[in-house]
């Protein structure tokens, strides 16, 4: 039983990763291999410099107000929240909508089995991230407070153990609501509808967890009592006390007690996700989901066979496939609709517990409506959304082996090109305008000023769908047998957050150095022209070098 | 017409996945490509397709070079992949417009063409359907649809027969000889040796990326011992060569 879910897990996450796998005889293949992992090192020391150096600042402060277990509260409650959502999309996926259950099924394997390797896959795969937000800075965190080597032993196990809980508890939610698609009729809605639904409640998990209902009586007793603001924190998830006990802690009986507990809750949702698991899974939509939509439904003579312009129907073409999958709906286009909504409504939602009772009260916060610093805040968390964007960073790797398609029908590939970055600036500019919408409603901003951080917004956009283009060109991921790969396990997919780190960090730089110096619209205009000339400089990239980097496809 | 002049190819330096390779197929004729798995059938038809350029030589479609002018040369075939299944989330009818958009085909024959050619193969009715609820043959039967719209005078067609059941297997082959029979040429690489003997106006054999015979079924028989059957003619050829 155990080597059954081992190898099968090997085999989900082996046909996933394939394409950074590095065996390979040629000299020159091997050198280029050596390159990426240098390059993944590269990518991988920058993202964690980044939370290092935040990590480093907010312990820092802490420290001074004797606070600073706060900061292991925040870490733990971070990660929980994270892998909570992020498992959502990942489990639908990975659960239900890959190609490889059509392989896997017909195999005499239990359903448990096929379950538990599925979570496995989860799990490691949620593991890459908590690398970054939990490893790194715990790490900090015991360097800074000078904690005994038994610290970083249990901050290990307490990495391995306690993501664990929120993939369960999302996977559960997906594995309950999904059981009930064989009672509808129509598949497609059902899944959407489905998928909203349980992000719907997740995110309220989240932020109810994450909120915090205490008086400012309360607070200032807390923060006069050493490490007391970490009590805010410690009861919204079992087993976060334990985990925080046991980092705090350096007896080793305390730890040991608090990692056993942690272990013994952990498995005792494990046992119950399995049994519950291995009733519903098989049972709800497996296979049936994904056998496309059948229908006997007679063409529309007058609309079937109408011509439409290239451009119209080949982007069109681009977006049926994006919506249709599930996979890659749930993956591309979802978060960049849901997460500006959610967050800001759910966002706001938690400073009214906070004792912000209306709207204004947060608009009063900013008195400079035109300040060139709202502008920045406001494209800053743009950009935060974008990094959930892969319209563009999986175009070519979503079409798989039939990329090859586009080299053979007589369309230049740099119009092919075009066509395929329409969709994420498409998208992008709607969750733009979602969020400019929601930031004017709060703080009711002159419809120029506005109209000016949507033309940079949108700037911004377009030069970074054309950015995760070449991302994808360079280095496209066609051999895949589920969808699940090119979404979720597809190193390239860390370019979004690079690049929008980067923006972010160039933002706020910008705005650093012409704050005060010219007026607000000047600052602006200034971002227009920085952006437009870094555009032309992409698009001409492309240009040149799209059929070279196409070569390598075929 | 098909022009391959003195093509050369290598994936590994050093070693030629096709070497040489020179062919001319012309207008009116059936052409079928055989050789074993791995001998170059498929790197040859990438190339003369426009998804792989050659190292050496070139390929002409109708006097049009497939690297020097590449959209122009890829107006004038219509190429059936190996693997039908592509686009699996459109539907039929989405898919065979979406083609007839990139071939420019106008609203006047569109309509006509969609029809004659889905109820030939009898796919009409599943056309408002999504390509992945279709069967393998099905999804076969659509791709073959898709390129046979735009007409072209040049049919590339790689293993076009498998996954088709005898009807649409029969019927793609009588469309094969009415097209060529109307002066256009056919181009398609296949396993099956019967198929090739029934169809094939000349045959070509590669092996190792070398074409080691190329003529006519007689031409084989009289070159070669002339009792002897296809199949075993097929494998002294290849076997030969090693």
């Amino acid at each position: 039983m155990k080597n059954k879910v081992l190898s099968l897990t090997k085999v989900f996450l082996r046909s996933s990763f394939q394409n950074i796998e590095t065996a390979n005889n040629q000299n020159k293949q091997s050198q280029k291999s050596k390159a990426m992992i240098i390059l993944y090192v590269f990518i991988f020391a920058y993202l964690a410099g980044i939370v290092g150096f935040f990590s480093f600042q907010i312990i820092n402060g802490l420290l001074q107000i004797h606070q600073e277990q706060t900061f292991l509260g925040v870490i733990l409650l971070g990660i929980g929240v994270f892998v909570l959502i992020q498992t959502i999309f990942s489990a639908i996926s990975l659960l239900y909508y890959s190609t490889d259950n059509e392989y896997i099924l017909p195999l005499p394997l239990k359903p448990s089995q096929i379950l538990m390797a599925k979570t496995n896959v989860l799990m490691l795969t949620e593991y890459f991230i908590v690398l970054i937000i939990g490893f790194i800075p715990l790490l900090i965190y015991g360097n800074m407070t000078d904690a005994n080597p038994i610290y970083y032993i249990s901050m290990t196990m307490i990495l391995i153990i306690f993501p664990i809980i929120p993939v369960l508890v999302s996977s559960l939610l997906v594995l309950i609501v999904m059981s009930f698609s064989k009672f509808t009729k129509n598949k497609n809605r059902f899944q959407l509808i489905a998928t909203i639904l349980i992000l719907v409640v997740v995110f309220a998990i989240s932020f109810t967890t994450s909120g915090t209902e205490s008086s400012p009586e309360k607070m200032i007793e807390l923060l006069t009592k050493a490490n007391g603001l970490v009590e805010i924190i410690e009861g919204k998830i079992p087993t976060l006390k334990m985990a925080i006990d046991a980092l705090a802690s350096s007896e080793v009986m305390t730890i040991l007690l608090n990692l056993g507990g942690i272990l013994a809750i952990t498995g005792i949702l494990y046992a119950i996700y399995i049994l519950l698991g291995q009733k519903l899974y098989l049972k709800g939509a497996v296979g049936n989901l994904y056998s496309g939509k059948k229908t006997n439904k007679k063409i529309n003579d007058k609309k079937a066979f109408r011509k439409s312009s290239l451009a119209k129907t080949y982007i069109g073409k681009e977006f049926k496939i994006l919506i249709r999958n599930p996979i890659f709906f749930m993956q591309c286009i979802l978060p960049a609709i849901l997460f500006p909504i959610m967050v800001i409504v759910f966002g706001i939602i938690g400073m009214k517990e906070e004792g912000i009772q209306s709207i204004t009260q947060i608009s009063e916060m900013i008195p400079n409506k035109t300040s060139i610093i709202l502008g920045a805040g406001i494209l800053v968390v743009i950009q935060f959304f974008s990094m959930f964007i892969y319209i563009s960073a999986t175009a070519i790797s979503r079409d798989g082996e039939n990329a090859v398609f586009m080299k053979y029908i007589p369309v230049s590939i740099n119009k092919q090109l075009e066509y395929k970055v329409m969709p994420n600036i498409i998208i992008t500019i709607i969750m733009d305008i979602i969020t400019i919408a929601i930031a004017e409603y709060i703080f009711k901003m002159p419809i120029l000023y506005v109209i000016l951080i949507t033309l940079v917004a949108i700037l911004i956009g377009i030069i970074q769908s054309y950015l995760m283009l070449i991302v994808d060109l360079k280095k496209p991921k066609l051999e895949w047998s589920s969808e699940y790969a090119v979404v979720k396990q597809n190193m390239n997919l860390i370019w979004p957050v690079i690049l929008g780190i980067a923006n972010i960090i160039v933002i706020i730089g910008l705005t650093a150095l012409i704050n005060g110096k010219v007026s607000t619209y000047i600052g602006m205009f200034i971002f227009v022209i920085i952006y437009l000339i870094l555009l032309m400089i992409v698009k001409k990239y492309i240009k040149n070098n799209a059929t070279k980097l196409f070569e390598k496809i075929f | 017409m098909i022009n391959i002049e003195n093509v050369t190819k290598s994936y590994v330096k050093g070693k030629k996945s096709i070497d040489g390779l020179n062919l001319e197929i012309n207008n009116g004729e059936i052409f079928g490509f055989l050789g074993p798995n791995g001998a170059g059938k498929t790197t040859t038809i990438k190339m003369i397709t426009g998804i792989l350029n050659p190292d050496e030589g070139d390929i002409l479609i109708d006097g049009k070079s497939i690297q020097k002018e590449p959209i122009e040369a890829k107006k004038n075939f219509g190429f059936v992949p190996d693997s039908p299944d592509m686009f699996l989330k459109l539907k039929g009818i989405e898919y065979l417009n979406f083609l007839a958009d990139i071939y420019e085909i106008p609203n006047e024959v569109r309509k006509e063409r969609i029809e004659n050619l889905t109820k030939k193969f009898e796919i009409y009715e599943n056309l408002n359907a999504e390509i992945q609820s279709y069967s393998h043959g099905m999804r076969q039967k659509i791709v073959i649809c898709g390129v046979l719209l735009n007409n072209p005078k040049n049919w590339i067609l790689d293993e076009p027969m498998t996954g088709l059941d005898p009807k649409s297997s029969y019927d793609l082959k009588e469309m094969m000889r009415e097209h060529s029979k109307k002066g256009n040429t056919v181009f398609f690489s296949t396993h099956v040796l019967e198929v090739a003997e029934k169809l094939c106006d000349r045959v070509g054999i590669i092996n190792k990326g070398k074409l080691v015979f190329v003529g006519t079924f007689e031409e084989m028989k009289n070159k070669f011992k002339e009792n002897t059957s296809l199949e075993e003619l097929f494998l002294e050829i290849t076997e030969n060569e090693k």
